[in-house]
């Protein structure tokens, strides 16, 4: 008798807790969702007689305000879409495309009116594509876009172009070399990452084929993370010798980072070695002003943010139909120390 | 331990000395018995020959640098893998937490509250994962998964993901750059705190309970130790090894990022087990930790020298790790005959 | 405390102690609790995970493929590190077999190997399971990025893939078809079959299993065959699912399929658990996370929240809170012997 009280009270106990678990939770809800009600309230003034219509949208990210560039993102997305009447349900994947696939059928089975993707992985997306499409959903793709194979199940893209992110640091390498032999260690992003594998493959491309006196020596890749670039950088050089070594590229702003305090680390100046990276990021910009880094690449998170919202909305009023397969590029725009303090290259992230 | 009676002394004793290493003479035997030392000693001299660069006072730095911060951690976490407890899955969380805590709040507020923000975070996470093994009898994967879970979540929460930065020749950067001949400070931390755990574990009442309480969790408890205070003990070690740990990592790119601890949970662990502490408690010291993470350090800054990329530094992990602890056990077979 | 031992106590009692002793029997409380208390919250906020059923038993299937395999091997107290490596590398072989006839036998074959090698490293020579599939959990790994040259690969019939993902049999689509399939299989190998029954024995107390004459080395390989064959199944599922394969794939496997496991019940130092319970575990995250992906709460604060409920889960379980009582108890009376003196 005893036992079946305690286990009796031990289920009360369980189902409070659980319950008080999901009163925090539904609260924490309120919590995040009050911001953009308010925005919508703020806006509605404003847009009341241009967007009536209210929109429902799955925006389907690897990433959002767990990391630097999709909270820089997301604040103008929710900002613009709220402007345009578009209701954006947002989610996070971590960068695991079967988690992405998952979201994407949960998605599809809520019925929006359209979903903004955002590739975990860009050869991963078919299946999800297919299941929009048969559902009549219509997709417009961020960030990363998928293989021509996939493009006629989307309408569109809008983001950098991030092979030819690679391709643009790779002509400020080969216009800081000059005609100069030099050798360059090559730092790129996670292993298996996609927009690392499109950089690589755009920086790399050129340089075969533009600048045969840069030769790639060496490379590896790194976490996105300042510690692991510099780690890496630091055994590149010591492997090849620092004296060989002219000049360094890696394929983001904050392994630039470490891979300039390797140098620093080897009691050399950064400022003459032919550095470039992507990004201008808060970190970055100001590497670019020192003369530590040749020059970077621009990718504003903003411009990302405001247009996906943008082009959705053409989706949704018809203006853009499939099979038109719109592609808006972010202007891959060059920094270096003669525009660096524009206003225009502010980093945003 | 004044209190208990001699009969339970004894006890607790005998259980210790039952798996406690034979006392044995020979080179060679000390060699079989830490075949990891010999492994070391292979790749070593076949780098020092074949591989580029290894041999030059700069590639000593580097293999400093990618030791120090994951050997503290391994070292603190050798306390929670002797006691028997598998591993602490958390140590990410920790890590990147205590090394946001001291760029953000260091740049904001000074080294010192950073400090003790960075300490306050680490005896939370050792308590809540120490209570919830020791006096709940949770077990311990899944706590610290828990917690590993909440930790990362709370921080790019509140971090929103961002790369933190401390000023250029600001203190985290003098002391993350800062070297003796090739051997960065941090180093030397990582060292003191080897031997300060290595005493703790080997001349203390607490090591010795968590030896023990590794080898056998009953006969432990019926000597009448307070063995919920014992894994607490292990898992605030733990913790305050993963603290000190976020500060020099944090210190040595004098940047921190929520990510940047990523995979330091199992790899931690292999250290420990190539080192040859025994996952199942009781048997295991910090020095042999120590030699593991040399050797796993030493591993992947060849492999990075000669050019090989991610997937073949994983596999060649893999297969040392299985190859160190077949050699340990068919040592420890050979040595009973 | 092992199920078979177990068996043999229930002898015709009253219906009353009967259902008690089934009760006090089974494993899968804390699970059972769970999963009521998400289905009553998911029932009033997010009615949509049950509307939309067959995407959230998808979402079940996947987390909890690998996790059946994991439990035959907790069932004998041994751990099996290598499951997510093990998926990763199964599905690289299927897609960069261009053959898919010959891919997926290949990558469940290789899934039978790594079982076999994994347990010849446990039973025969002799090294603790956690430890040889640490050994297998860096070597598969590796081994997957090798493979696929780091990056994705893609299937080059994709057109099966999509098939793949096409429901079959009403709203069910194979990969939850499958996962039914081995639910059902293990769940009868384990409760109805002999080899499989002993696998709590061998669990429970190693050393009575030896003497009772029950072939503690072979279960080990059955086990770890049959963990090795799961997780090689979930990878071939996994590359058709998305048609192409990613060499970091399952990064999030292992865990949430221990979890999964623990969650229902299983003891991870072996003997007591249930096939069952890991399926009611599964159910209950699986859930979990359908909930918060339709809730749109920020991905940071659903991992706070899931964190804070699998912490909550295990420090509630019932032997948790009988042996916190026992030491409060035992405290309390040690204090009132002291006390008179």
């Amino acid at each position: 008798m005893f036992k079946s009280r305690k286990s009796l009270g031990m289920a009360g106990l369980l189902a409070v807790a659980g319950l008080t678990l999901a009163g925090c939770a539904s609260a924490e809800e309120a919590a995040t969702e009050e911001p953009t009600t308010e925005e919508a309230t703020t806006e509605e003034a404003t847009t009341e007689e241009a967007a009536a219509e209210e929109f429902e949208v799955y925006a389907l990210f690897p990433q959002g305000n767990d990391q630097a560039y999709g909270s820089t993102l997301i604040e103008p997305l929710q900002e613009n879409a709220a402007a345009l009447g578009i209701n954006i349900t947002l989610t996070n994947s971590g960068y695991d495309a079967v988690k992405q696939q998952a979201e994407c059928e949960t998605a599809v089975a809520a019925q929006p009116d359209g979903i903004m993707l955002w590739p975990a992985v860009s050869d991963a997306v078919r299946p999800c594509l297919v299941l929009a499409d048969n559902a009549g959903i219509p997709v417009w793709v961020i960030n990363t876009d998928v293989g021509p194979a996939d493009a006629p199940l989307t309408y569109g893209y809008s983001g950098p172009d991030t092979y030819g992110q690679g391709k643009a640091s790779a002509e400020l390498m080969c216009e800081a070399v000059g005609d100069e032999e030099v050798n360059i260690i090559q730092v790129n992003g996670a292993a298996g990452n996609g927009t690392a594998i499109d950089r690589d493959n755009g920086f790399t491309d050129h340089v075969e084929a533009n600048c045969p006196n840069v030769t790639i020596v060496a490379e590896q890749n790194a976490d996105w993370t300042p510690a692991g670039a510099q780690q890496v950088a630091a055994e590149m050089l010591a492997a090849e010798g620092v004296e060989n070594i002219g000049g360094i590229y890696a394929a983001d702003d904050s392994m630039v980072d470490g891979a300039v305090k390797a140098l620093e680390a080897l009691g050399e100046d950064a400022s003459e070695y032919y550095i470039t990276g992507i990004g201008n990021t808060v970190l970055g910009n100001p590497l670019v002003k020192e003369g530590k880094m040749y020059g970077t690449v621009f990718q504003s998170s903003g411009w990302e943010g405001e247009n996906a919202p943008e082009y959705m909305h053409r989706v949704l009023t018809g203006e853009i139909a499939q099979g038109d397969r719109v592609t808006a590029y972010m202007p891959s725009v060059k920094v270096t120390a003669e525009n660096a303090d524009d206003p225009e290259v502010a980093p945003e992230w | 331990m004044a209190k208990e009676s001699l009969t339970e002394q004894i006890a607790l004793t005998e259980v210790v000395a039952q798996e406690a290493p034979k006392k044995t003479s020979g080179v060679g035997l000390w060699l079989t018995q830490n075949g990891v030392f010999l492994f070391l000693v292979v790749l070593a001299v076949f780098a020092a020959f074949f591989v580029n660069g290894f041999g030059s006072l700069d590639n000593v730095t580097n293999i400093l640098n990618r030791a120090v911060p994951l050997g503290i951690v391994a070292v603190g976490m050798t306390f929670v893998v002797i006691s028997g407890n598998y591993l602490d899955l958390s140590v990410v969380a920790q890590v990147a937490t205590s090394g946001v805590i001291f760029l953000a709040v260091g740049s904001e507020y000074g080294l010192g509250v950073a400090a003790l923000a960075a300490t306050g975070a680490a005896i939370l996470y050792g308590l809540v994962n120490g209570l919830a093994v020791g006096l709940f009898k949770a077990n311990a994967v899944i706590v610290t998964l828990a917690t590993t879970y909440i930790g990362l979540g709370l921080l790019r929460y509140f971090s929103g993901g961002s790369i933190f930065f401390g000023p250029p020749d600001g203190p985290m950067d003098v002391f993350g750059s800062g070297k003796v001949g090739p051997v960065p400070y941090s180093a030397f931390v990582f060292l003191g705190l080897t031997l300060v755990l290595s005493l703790v574990l080997t001349r203390t009442n607490f090591g010795f309970l968590v030896k023990s309480f590794g080898v056998n969790e009953r006969a432990t408890r019926l000597g009448g130790v307070n063995t919920d205070m014992v894994i607490v003990g292990a898992f605030l070690v733990t913790a305050l090894a993963a603290m000190i740990a976020g500060f020099v990592f944090a210190a040595f790119s004098n940047t921190a990022v929520s990510t940047m601890a990523q995979g330091f949970d199992f790899k931690a662990l292999g250290a420990i087990i190539i080192g040859g502490t025994s996952v199942f408690g009781g048997r295991g010291s910090v020095l042999r930790t120590l030699l593991g993470v040399i050797f796993v350090s030493v591993l992947d800054n060849v492999l990075t020298l000669l050019g090989f990329t991610f997937g073949f530094q994983q596999l060649a992990l893999g297969v040392l790790i299985l190859l160190a602890v077949t050699l340990d056990v068919l040592s420890r077979k050979l040595g009973q005959q | 405390m092992t199920q078979t031992m177990e068996l043999g106590n229930l002898q015709k009692p009253g219906l009353g102690p009967k259902l008690k002793a089934f009760v006090r029997r089974r494993t899968e409380g804390r699970a059972v609790i769970l999963l009521a208390v998400i289905s009553l919250v998911v029932v009033f906020y997010e009615p949509l995970v049950f509307t939309a059923y067959p995407v959230t038993l998808g979402r079940i299937a996947l987390i909890g493929l690998v996790a059946l395999g994991l439990t035959a091997v907790i069932l004998m107290g041994e751990l099996d590190l290598s499951v997510a490596s093990t998926l990763a590398a199964s599905g690289v072989i299927v897609a960069v077999i261009p053959d898919l006839r010959i891919a997926i036998p290949v990558a469940l074959l290789t899934g039978i190997a790594v079982g076999i090698v994994n347990a010849f490293f446990v039973a025969i020579v002799g090294i603790a399971s956690f430890i040889a599939t640490l050994g297998m959990l860096f070597g598969l790994s590796g081994l997957a990025f090798v493979l696929s040259g780091e990056v994705p690969v893609n299937l080059q019939n994709q057109d099966a893939g999509i098939l793949f993902s096409q429901p079959v049999l009403g709203p069910l689509t194979p990969r939850i078809l499958l996962f039914l399939l081995v639910f059902i299989a293990l769940q009868l190998f384990v409760t109805r079959m002999k080899a499989g029954r002993e696998f709590f024995a061998v669990g429970g107390n190693r050393q009575a299993a030896y003497d009772s004459g029950i072939p503690v080395k072979r279960r080990i390989f059955t086990g770890f065959i049959i963990s090795g064959f799961v997780s090689a199944l979930a990878g071939v599922i996994y590359t058709l699912t998305l048609t192409t394969a990613s060499p970091d794939a399952g990064s999030n496997v292992l865990l949430s399929s221990f979890a999964a496991a623990i969650i229902g019940g299983n003891y991870l130092k072996g003997g007591k658990g249930s096939i069952v319970g890991t399926l009611l575990g599964a159910t209950a995250l699986g859930m979990l996370q359908t909930t918060f992906l339709m809730s749109g709460i920020q991905v940071p604060v659903q991992n706070t929240l899931i964190g804070a409920i699998l912490l909550l889960a295990v420090i509630t379980d019932p032997t948790s809170l009988r042996a916190l009582i026992e030491k409060l108890r035992s405290a309390l009376s040690k204090r009132a012997k002291v006390a008179p003196s």
